[in-house]
């Protein structure tokens, strides 16, 4: 298991020093120029490419890759055209914000998602069924901005239970907390519900008409028994697969989401740099992005472990 | 306890931290118009750094509500009589957020950093003899050629302003960015708390001294009545408009039209033109191309403008939020003039333009228009051009891309076929292209000009002259040739004057009128 995810862990060098040239190469052939956004239209040519010179952005590809390589290597991303602050200090500052969305949104999809999934899968054919399955469908279809401006304007503007933007640090109380983000997660868990539900009933069908199962049964199990402990854990692996999976539809949301609702996180800071053309910072946070979905996926396959002992690293 | 009484609480514990968390009154919350991304108002000429500049730091000279300069940290400005030397002296009790005395040393350095990025600052140094201390708080610049409007131009708030920094500041590169923001101003800036895409915090100065005078736009005594005003960075519009309608802001600098009507409805919500200057529309021509090398056929398009549909389609319905029509000069500022307005103000004639248009020896090729997609007021006002072009027979190719794509793709010299272009629309904000000094798209400097490169000795023989101008009489005369040459050389088309308004709670009064967001005067209630 160790040499396993040794092995793993040093599997993702290559991995990142590949995402690293891609996004290099993208942002180095991509339209855009930072100092001339920074000279404004003042600037006459010469100011701008003295501010291009400044930012050593005059210099060839290779040597800037280089340079970049070699930094990110001594734990330095580099420092952000626009702010001049350390891009590791603004990526420090926004991380709080997205771990809390998706957490949160994890957690809630989760436990909504699941029994959801299990219950429709029970009462296949019923009316149950078909709320379920069509409450997927709309998770699917409704984009995570209508939700989100949804809820704002009910649960913000007309009841006035919950702000309408921002974010409050947890260490500020839990409650304050969660009164932000609990319509965020609400709007970026609607996909992610429907998505595991749909795998959840799908796989526990599927388990349901094993032999086991109606073993279980012929033995006198219970139904919560049967479903919870037989059939749920053996459907397990793929609907820890589609949750590990969803870690990457959630930070596409958590973009969206964190513009809507004003939060500052890692998604509007990936956005605003897009749009600045703010290199070094886009490049810090897709790569950790690309770190944080390595290492969910290393996660998930050490999870299939818990759930089937027939899997042996 | 029940499961229902549970259920019943829940909104009520959710809600009760809001009540705590409620912001005091003395910290006034505020949206601007972008992100700050940065905080140096000379390194950038963006306009969100120019306003986090006007709170900063101070300026000597401010303008009044006239547009006229008005001492603001100057004591005094004699100017000799061959008008080469001025000499400013300081206010006595001008101190830096650090508590340090403003001196003599850090005007000059400041004013020094200031005259290599601005572009009247640059005219400064192109005149400048020298410019020496002959006290503590007296100095004295002395020029080659006289220039009437140095104090115009030390006071003007639009990008750069001549902000005066601790003399250690201000000796930063001005290609660098400074590091320390110990400013001037009446608000002190919490770099500590600077979250940018997010939130920028300033406290009152407690060691800054307003004039003894009411507050007169940049000018007069800049009273603070907030202890504290929150920059909240918000890009949705849709969010920004639900905050103000829920008292989380107070005061949102840039309402999107389409949601002005939403704001209206609601009666704790004032909707007010705030900065009177506004923005000038801009259509600007790649003189370096065909087939706007031509002034024939850059002169053919005016009778196909009409200012009032690109006021529309930026702003909507409301003539009060925008002005047609518009020459070369901000209306309603000093300078502005009807020498040959009527080439936008007759009867509206595209069938005349497109035989101008063939007249002038347009063969069809292809046009190519950038149009900004992420400005909705500079998309609305693309996209009418467009219209309005290909009506009089032009084959408009209409690019559609971001903002910095367009900054990059304007300045590329290159045939429109090998990835340049032939116009774009922008605008320029009100108290730029308010004097010739400043106004770029009337230059006529050529290669080294503004994109579009437009040559013309005789615009910038009228600029130079703008510059030596001895009164107010005599730059109304030299504004009035400058618009004519408008008319016949065309290097742009003006489109009328934008005066985007801002929103805010009606328990914000007194809020200073004149041009940006400025945060003394205002107070709560």
């Amino acid at each position: 298991m160790f040499a396993y995810v040794v092995r793993r862990v040093l599997a993702t060098i290559p991995v990142m020093a590949i995402v690293a040239l891609f996004v290099f190469s993208l942002l180095y052939l991509a339209p855009g120029d930072p100092a001339a956004v920074i000279a404004g239209d003042q600037a006459t040519p010469q100011d701008v490419e003295r501010i291009r010179a400044s930012l050593g952005l005059d210099r060839p590809y290779l040597v800037r890759f280089g340079s970049w390589v070699w930094d990110i290597l001594h734990g330095d991303m580099g420092v952000s055209i626009f702010t001049n602050l350390p891009v590791t200090t603004m990526i420090q500052q926004r991380i709080e914000p997205t771990l809390s969305l998706m957490i949160l949104t994890l957690i809630l999809a989760v436990s909504i998602a699941v029994p959801m999934g299990v219950l429709a899968a029970w009462k296949q054919g019923t009316i149950i069924d078909r709320a379920v399955m069509a409450f997927a469908v709309l998770g699917f279809s409704v984009p995570v901005f209508v939700v989100g401006y949804l809820l704002a304007y009910v649960f913000a503007l007309e009841l006035d239970w919950l702000p309408v933007q921002g974010y409050t640090a947890f260490s500020n109380g839990f409650f304050p907390w969660l009164e932000n983000l609990i319509l965020p997660a609400i709007a970026l868990g609607g996909v992610y519900i429907a998505l595991i539900a749909r795998i959840t009933r799908a796989t526990m069908l599927e388990v349901l008409g094993q032999d086991y199962i109606r073993t279980a049964r012929a033995k006198g199990a219970g139904q919560g028994s049967i479903l919870f402990l037989h059939a749920l854990k053996n459907a397990a692996v793929p609907i820890v697969t589609v949750i590990g999976i969803g870690i990457a539809l959630l930070i596409g949301g958590a973009v969206v989401t964190e513009s809507v609702f004003a939060i500052p996180g890692l998604g509007r800071l990936t956005v605003d740099a897009i749009l600045r053309r703010d290199y070094p910072v886009i490049q810090g946070v897709v790569l950790l992005f690309s770190f944080v979905y390595v290492l969910v996926n290393l996660l998930i396959d050490l999870v299939y472990t818990l759930f089937d002992p027939r899997i042996r690293y | 306890m029940r499961r229902r009484h549970l259920l019943h609480a829940a909104p009520a514990l959710l809600a009760a931290p809001r009540l705590a968390g409620a912001q005091g009154a003395r910290t006034l919350r505020f949206v601007p118009q972008g992100n700050l991304a940065n905080v140096d108002p000379i390194w950038t000429t963006t306009v969100i750094a120019r306003n986090h500049g006007l709170m900063v730091y101070d300026t000597l000279f401010g303008l009044g509500r006239d547009f006229q300069p008005k001492p603001q940290m100057a004591a005094g400005h004699d100017v000799s009589a061959d008008g080469l030397r001025h000499t400013i002296s300081l206010r006595a009790d001008l101190r830096f957020h650090d508590g340090e005395k403003v001196t003599a040393r850090d005007c000059i350095a400041s004013i020094a950093r200031w005259s290599k990025r601005d572009v009247l600052g640059q005219r400064l140094n192109a005149l400048l003899e020298e410019m020496r201390a002959l006290a503590d708080d007296r100095f004295e610049i002395v020029l080659k050629r006289p220039w009437p409007g140095l104090a115009w131009a030390l006071g003007k708030p639009s990008a750069n302003i001549c902000a005066i920094m601790p003399e250690r500041v201000a000796q930063t590169d001005p290609f660098q960015q400074i590091t320390e923001h110990v400013g001037s101003g009446p608000f002190r800036f919490r770099a500590s708390q600077w979250v940018p895409g997010s939130i920028a915090v300033y406290e009152r100065s407690a060691h800054y001294v307003p004039r003894d005078e009411p507050a007169d736009f940049l000018a007069g005594g800049k009273q603070v009545f907030f202890d504290r005003v929150e920059w909240r960075i918000m890009p949705d519009p849709a969010t920004a408009a639900a905050a103000l309608q829920n008292n989380e802001v107070d005061w949102w600098e840039t309402p999107l039209a389409d949601l002005l009507p939403v704001l209206r409805r609601n009666r704790e919500i004032a909707i007010e033109v705030v900065n009177t200057a506004g923005n000038l529309g801009v259509l600007r021509f790649n003189h370096l191309h065909p087939p706007f090398d031509k002034p024939e056929i850059r002169r053919a398009i005016f009778p196909a403008i009409d200012q009032k549909t690109f006021m529309q389609a930026a702003l909507g319905e409301d003539a009060a939020l925008w002005q047609v029509p518009a020459g070369a000069f901000t209306p309603g500022t000093p300078l502005a003039n009807d020498s040959g307005l009527e080439a936008l103000t007759g009867p509206r004639d595209p069938e005349a333009a497109k035989r101008a248009l063939r007249a002038a020896g347009y063969d069809g090729r292809k046009v190519v228009m950038l149009v900004p997609t992420d400005f909705p007021t500079l998309n609305g006002m693309s996209e009418v051009a467009a219209d309005a072009l290909r009506k009089i027979g032009m084959n408009i190719d209409a690019q559609a891309m971001d903002w910095g794509t367009l900054v990059q793709r304007r300045a590329k010299k290159d045939p429109p076929e090998q990835g340049g272009w032939n116009l774009f629309v922008t605008s320029w904000e009100g108290l730029d292209v308010s004097v010739p000094g400043s106004h770029q798209p009337l230059r006529g400097n050529g290669q080294d000009g503004w994109f579009g490169w437009s040559s013309s000795p005789r615009r910038e023989a009228l600029r130079e002259a703008w510059f030596a101008a001895p009164d107010q009489a005599a730059e109304k005369r030299i504004a009035a040739d400058l618009q004519q040459a408008l008319w016949e050389e065309a290097p742009f088309v003006p489109l009328g004057l934008l005066r985007p308004p801002m929103a805010y709670r009606r328990s914000l009064s007194n809020i200073v009128v004149g041009g940006p967001a400025l945060f003394w005067n205002v107070r709560r209630g």
